[in-house]
């Protein structure tokens, strides 16, 4: 099974990064698609579908806070799950992400393995790339 | 604030060696030379909460390479301008930020869009200021931490 991400930081150098993280860990990427920020996100929103979203918060024009109430209020991007990568570590702003519905935030800077793990346990993939029946399945998530 | 300076220095050290390590695979080590302060180019980034300043990183030529070779990957000859002031746009990102979180994770700082600068600007330092010198293999990196 292939995946859809969708990939929004202002940093070229980030996004190529993760680009690069997601295809090494095995994953099985169908489109990577990139944005800027939380309007080039939306846009990018409108014309594909995409299974995962990794974005930043601090970004121009639109911030990752703006764009996860924005996910939040349409009824067809909702359920799409969202992981932030970012350097906010206050612990209200990991709380205010949380409450907004994201399923993972990752702290910047960060581990290859770090944003894998949680990959991992957001799309329920194995490491064969077969999507997990059973969540609740924590050794699925070893690796 | 001399106290808060001397922990704001030991928070820095910390920041920046974990960030350079995590993300660009390099160590950083103290200056064993006279030749700290030669830098090319300053990426700098501003903050605002429970204390307002500015964070600069300062970068020698090669330190600035390797860190775009080394966070993506890529060949000297594929090293374009725009990813090294890219890169050093997210190395003061993610040391200011991770420095921040250090410091006092239960507070909100605000952080303004990083800048870059192809020159460096003045070194000397204010009051209540505070700059920390790195080499890496002969390369040089350094971080000044300003607070209004």
């Amino acid at each position: 099974m292939s995946f859809n991400v969708l990939i929004v930081d202002d940093s070229n150098s980030m996004r190529a990064v993760v680009k690069k993280i997601i295809s090494i860990s095995g994953f099985k990427m169908d489109q990577c698609i990139e944005a800027g920020n939380g309007n080039e996100a939306l846009k990018a929103l409108a014309e594909n579908w995409v299974d995962v979203i990794v974005s930043d918060i601090n970004m121009p024009e639109m911030n990752g806070f703006e764009l996860l109430q924005r996910l939040r209020e349409d009824e067809f991007l909702r359920n799409i799950p969202v992981i932030i990568i970012s350097t906010e570590s206050s612990e209200q702003h990991v709380r205010d992400a949380f409450d907004l519905g994201v399923k993972g935030f990752i702290k910047k800077p960060f581990l290859p393995e770090e944003v894998r793990k949680i990959l991992y346990e957001v799309i329920g993939v194995s490491d064969e790339g077969e999507y997990e029946e059973d969540r609740g399945d924590d050794e699925a998530f070893d690796f | 604030m001399k106290e808060n300076m001397k922990k704001i220095e030991e928070m820095m050290r910390l920041s920046i060696s974990e960030v350079f390590e995590k993300m660009f695979f390099l160590f950083l080590e103290p200056p064993d030379d006279d030749e700290a302060g030669t830098y090319d180019m300053e990426s700098s980034i501003r903050f605002d909460g429970s204390m307002r300043g500015e964070v600069r990183v300062l970068l020698s030529r090669d330190m600035a390479k390797a860190m775009v070779q080394n966070m993506l990957g890529l060949e000297e000859d594929k090293i374009i301008p725009q990813r090294v002031e890219d890169c050093a746009k997210e190395a003061v990102n993610m040391v200011c930020g991770y420095f921040l979180g250090r410091f006092d994770s239960t507070r909100v700082f605000t952080l303004s869009a990083p800048v870059f600068r192809e020159q460096v600007g003045d070194l000397d330092l204010a009051e209540d200021a505070c700059r920390l010198d790195f080499d890496s293999d002969g390369r040089k990196a350094g971080v000044i931490v300003a607070v209004d």
